[in-house]
């Protein structure tokens, strides 16, 4: 029996050594690996979040909040704990009846759904009731809803935050980084239940980085007003799309930027359209026809071709590629001067200072194509992107020199047609022509509110000179003529008010259409004598149907006009 | 035989091997009860599973105590009726069950204990092995003096005891765990017993035939066995939590209370994870240490088989050996992922009463037995005789007619 029994002995220490050869292999060589899935395991990387900037607006000098955070807490349930009686009390009452996302007698048909939100958007102090309750198996999640004091006021200038967290369209998506911050993270390491455990002697905690609190350049007050102005001139024209942008032709600052119709960022998911999200001033780019003529007059007056006062023979008609241009309004022809031209916006007269640019009397040449193509696109900033802190569009200018029939598509863009520009873009070009020549990038930022602190953000000078102070004076004056005619209003004594129509055609399909046309006016102010201290452009449209500049755009100009020497307390000149 | 000192090592080692469970069941105890709170909202305290782990070691301490006490011709009496208590407490686990009584405790489908009110619970099936176990050693040695142990004399009685336990256990209990172990008693006892070789490879093929069938006709074992092959669901979560537990463990281990494994991750952390939460504690050398003292434990049970009086407790002890070494094997090679789970706890180590307290028993019996042992001495001199130093023979039997002189023996 003992030589079986040996048998065994053997089996024993072959069994032992397996099992002390495996454990040295799993403990010893391949420790590291083991650790690592332990680590994957056991550790728990808490986001801690940081806190989203909030939006501010100017009210005269005073910075106040427009887009500001709310603590809202999720509610939920785990069945399997949760003890029905104390649910019923703390939960399903009254004060929290609109926040309830089921019913109560649904909550306990799954004991094994061990989460399961009954509740959301609580308010802090709904919040806090419960906590005093102290339900078993019940457990609130905190998180971060905007609010908006002004309800849909900038809509889509401010844009949203999603369900996620993340800015969309509008400062919020722009400048989302800034406004987001950095979330922070605390690395511990938790039981199964994700309870963390005092045993990590890893635990690592990294701080969050608020957002930035962002302080706009837009004035509340006149950011209202326009908005105001805009939405009745819809209601009279009926019209269904406006936009109006106000700006301090001096620095670039925008003071008010109204696109609508908006919609109510608090319920941004109740639209039917997207496209009311999308901020039109500074991504749509569109034609703005004769409110461009000043941009080739300027052009015109920079090179020495042409002053208010040179005379050319005006035709009703001209002929360029074979494809015949007429001017709106027929005068006859005649010899007319340049103001004359830009008065009653005379497209032939405009395509009269492209020639010139050319060294021509008669033809549009290669050399007036590329001088008007450097003054629209590098001087004034036309078709391309102005740098404001906003997404914008780039829009289209076409190339002087490449592709087929420059001449006829050059002579249409002396008067803004065949050509896609933003609002921003022509206001932005339109401060430098009358500023005194200086283009300054378009900004929306004014600064940052730091502990209650409005801190300024350092101006950014002038990038670059677009014409003389000389041309400039002299555009101001031809663009105070402009208003001047054919407008039967009158502007404040002791204000100087210059500015354009613009009648758009629009393209559709590839052609441009008979029936449907943009109205557009830039128009810019300030005390006689001084430099325009604001500078307007509206524009306003419905598909399908004729605009008129003059009797639909103009108004809105005035309207806001009249309001900002008000507002600005701009002191009457002699 | 005269008794002497019985073998102090299996003592030593038994209680060594029952402080380091206490130890860790004192580190994790916590965690589990927290766990179990947070998972089922229950009440918990901090100490209950040490406070109940206490008492089960002295309950086991006790049992080993009476075990040894008892004298052995009593035990040798009670043998059978312990095997037919097993046989009455599984079939009427089985009725309860049926009935739905609450006597009877279900886990998972499967009725395997017996409610005994604040007592705890009963396993039958732990009767059914021990009775199996003295009731066969009995058979073989009884059968062995006869010369009749490869007849139906002994293969028909062994057989249809045999066949009865396992079909309870595995079968009716599904209790595959405590099945292996009785096969392990069974295969042992009628090796060391000495069934010819033949036979005894034909029993190893029967039990592997009924093995593959048992796994094939259960979905739910053979899908034990496909996840240990594969490496998905359950089991080998459980398995690769061990082997975390273990491989984090290093050379020394995190410290005791410093488990994170515990605190939820590795299932039955405190029952048959005892093992893999020691090594994450103790480290490589922890776990050295109870695979070494275990060992050492098993060459002393097995010392016992060797030097046993007379055949039936030679086959005791090697019954004994083979329940304690292949529990231990089992649930380790589990552990460490060389073996499928089968829901096997650690003997003496894992919390739980009425596993220890049987292992403490048979242990207890196990130390009387050492009491009665065949010194090595004359173990090497019966070596010895057949060698060929006839002389140095001669002159021991000469001592020992002299040494015996004027006494009658035997």
């Amino acid at each position: 029996m003992n030589e079986r029994l040996k048998f065994l002995k053997i089996a024993l220490y072959v069994i032992v050594a397996v099992i002390l050869v495996r454990l040295f292999q799993i403990q010893i060589i391949q420790k590291g690996e083991w650790v690592a899935k332990a680590e994957a395991q056991h550790t728990l990387e808490n986001t801690i979040k940081a806190k989203r900037g909030q939006i501010y607006m100017m009210d005269g000098s005073e910075a106040v909040a427009v887009v500001m955070n709310e603590q809202v807490y999720t509610v939920i349930v785990d069945p399997m704990t949760a003890k029905e009686e104390e649910i019923k009390d703390a939960i399903f009452n009254d004060d929290l009846k609109d926040n309830l996302t089921t019913e109560f007698d649904k909550v306990f048909e799954d004991k094994a759904r061990r989460y399961f939100i009954v509740a959301k958007n609580v308010s802090r102090k709904n919040a806090k009731k419960i906590q005093e309750k102290n339900p078993t198996g019940v457990w609130l999640q905190e998180r971060t809803k905007r609010v908006y004091p002004e309800g849909p006021l900038a809509a889509r200038l401010l844009g949203f935050v999603n369900e996620d967290g993340e800015g969309q369209y509008g400062v919020e998506g722009s400048l989302n980084e800034e406004l987001s911050g950095k979330d922070g993270m605390l690395k511990t390491v938790a039981d199964v239940n994700n309870v963390a455990l005092s045993i990590g002697k890893d635990n690592v905690k990294i701080p969050a980085v608020d957002g930035k609190n962002v302080v706009l350049t837009i004035d509340r007050n006149i950011q209202a007003k326009a908005e105001e102005i805009v939405k009745d001139a819809m209601e009279e024209t009926g019209k269904d799309h406006a936009s109006a942008l106000v700006m301090n032709p001096r620095n670039g600052e925008i003071m008010a930027m109204v696109d609508l119709p908006g919609y109510d960022p608090a319920d941004y998911g109740n639209v039917s359209d997207a496209s009311v999200y999308v901020n039109g001033v500074v991504n749509d780019p569109y034609e703005p026809a004769s409110v461009c003529k000043a941009f080739t007059f300027a052009a015109g007056i920079e090179e020495g071709v042409m002053s208010a006062d040179t005379t050319y023979y005006n035709q009703d008609t001209i002929y360029i590629d074979g494809w015949p241009i007429s001017n709106a309004s027929k005068n006859g022809d005649a010899v007319r001067t340049m103001q004359y031209a830009l008065n009653w916006s005379l497209n032939v007269g405009s395509i009269q200072v492209l020639k010139w640019l050319g060294g021509d009397e008669n033809n549009i040449n290669e050399k007036g194509r590329k001088i008007l193509y450097d003054y629209y696109v590098n001087k004034f900033g036309l078709g391309r992107e102005t740098g404001i802190e906003l997404f914008e569009a780039e829009g289209l200018i076409n190339d002087p020199v490449e592709g087929y029939g420059r001449d006829s598509l050059y002579a249409n863009m002396t008067f803004g047609q065949n050509m896609l520009v933003t609002m921003i873009q022509v206001a932005s070009g339109y401060s430098a022509m009358v500023n005194g020549g200086e283009y300054y990038t378009p900004t929306v930022v004014r600064g940052y509110m730091e502990n209650g602190k409005l801190i300024e953000k350092e101006k950014a000078g002038p990038v670059r000179r677009a014409i003389s102070e000389e041309t400039s004076e002299e555009m101001r004056e031809m663009l105070y003529g402009t208003r001047d005619t054919g407008w039967y209003g009158e502007d404040p004594d002791g204000y100087r008010i210059g500015g354009k129509t613009g009648s758009a055609q629009v393209i559709r399909d590839g052609a441009y259409v008979m029936d449907e046309s943009v109205a557009t006016y830039v128009g810019f102010g300030g005390a006689t004598g001084e430099l325009p201290e604001y500078l307007v452009m509206v524009r306003i449209w419905k598909d399908g149907e004729l605009g008129d500049a003059m009797k639909e755009a103009e108004p809105m100009f005035s309207e806001i006009s009249d309001y900002l020497i008000d507002y600005l307390k701009i002191k009457p000149g002699d | 035989m005269r008794r002497h000192r019985g073998d102090r090592i299996i003592v030593a080692m038994t209680l060594g091997l029952l402080l380091a469970g206490l130890i860790i069941i004192y580190a994790i105890g916590p965690m589990r009860a927290n766990f179990l709170n947070a998972m089922y909202g229950g009440n918990i305290s901090e100490n209950h599973f040490f406070v109940r782990q206490l008492i089960n070691v002295i309950l086991s301490i006790a049992a080993f105590i009476v075990a040894y006490k008892i004298p052995y011709e009593k035990v040798k009496k009670f043998g059978k009726w312990v095997f037919a208590l097993g046989i009455v407490l599984s079939i009427g686990l089985l009725v309860l069950a049926k009935m739905g009584s609450s006597l009877a405790k279900c886990e998972l489908g499967a009725c395997r204990w017996i409610n005994i009110g604040s007592f705890g619970s009963l396993q039958p099936a732990e009767f059914l092995k021990f009775g199996l176990l003295i009731y066969l050693a009995q058979l073989i040695s009884s059968r062995k003096a006869e010369g009749t142990l490869n007849k139906s004399d002994f293969w028909l009685p062994a057989g249809v005891a045999s066949i009865v336990a396992l079909a309870l256990v595995i079968v009716i209990q599904k209790d595959l765990g405590t099945g292996v172990v009785i096969i392990a008693i069974i295969l042992a006892t009628i090796f060391a017993g000495g069934v010819e070789i033949k036979k005894f490879v034909l029993v190893l093929a029967l039990i592997l035939v009924g093995g593959v069938g048992v796994i094939v006709t259960s979905p739910h074992r053979m899908e034990r066995v496909k996840t240990f092959l594969n490496g998905d669901d359950a089991d080998s979560y459980h398995i690769e939590n061990a082997m975390i537990a273990i491989g984090t463990g290093g050379l020394t281990g995190v410290g005791v209370g410093n488990s994170v494994q515990a605190t939820g991750y590795l299932p039955e952390s405190i029952n048959d994870s005892v093992f893999a939460v020691m090594g994450e504690t103790f480290g490589f050398i922890g776990l050295g240490t109870v695979v070494v003292v275990f060992m050492i434990l098993l060459t002393r049970i097995l010392r016992v088989a060797e030097l046993g009086a007379d055949d039936e407790q030679k086959l005791i002890a090697t019954g004994v050996f083979a329940w304690i070494a292949v529990q231990m094997a089992v649930n380790v090679m589990a552990m460490t992922g060389l073996v499928p789970l089968t829901g096997i706890t650690l003997p003496l180590l894992s919390y739980g009463g009425t596993s220890m307290m049987f292992v403490t028993i048979a242990l207890g019996l196990t130390y009387q037995l050492s009491c009665y042992t065949k010194r090595e001495k004359d173990l090497n001199q019966k070596k010895f005789s057949n060698s060929h130093l006839r002389v140095g023979r001669l002159k021991a039997e000469n001592i020992a007619q002299r040494r015996t002189a004027g006494r009658t023996r035997k």
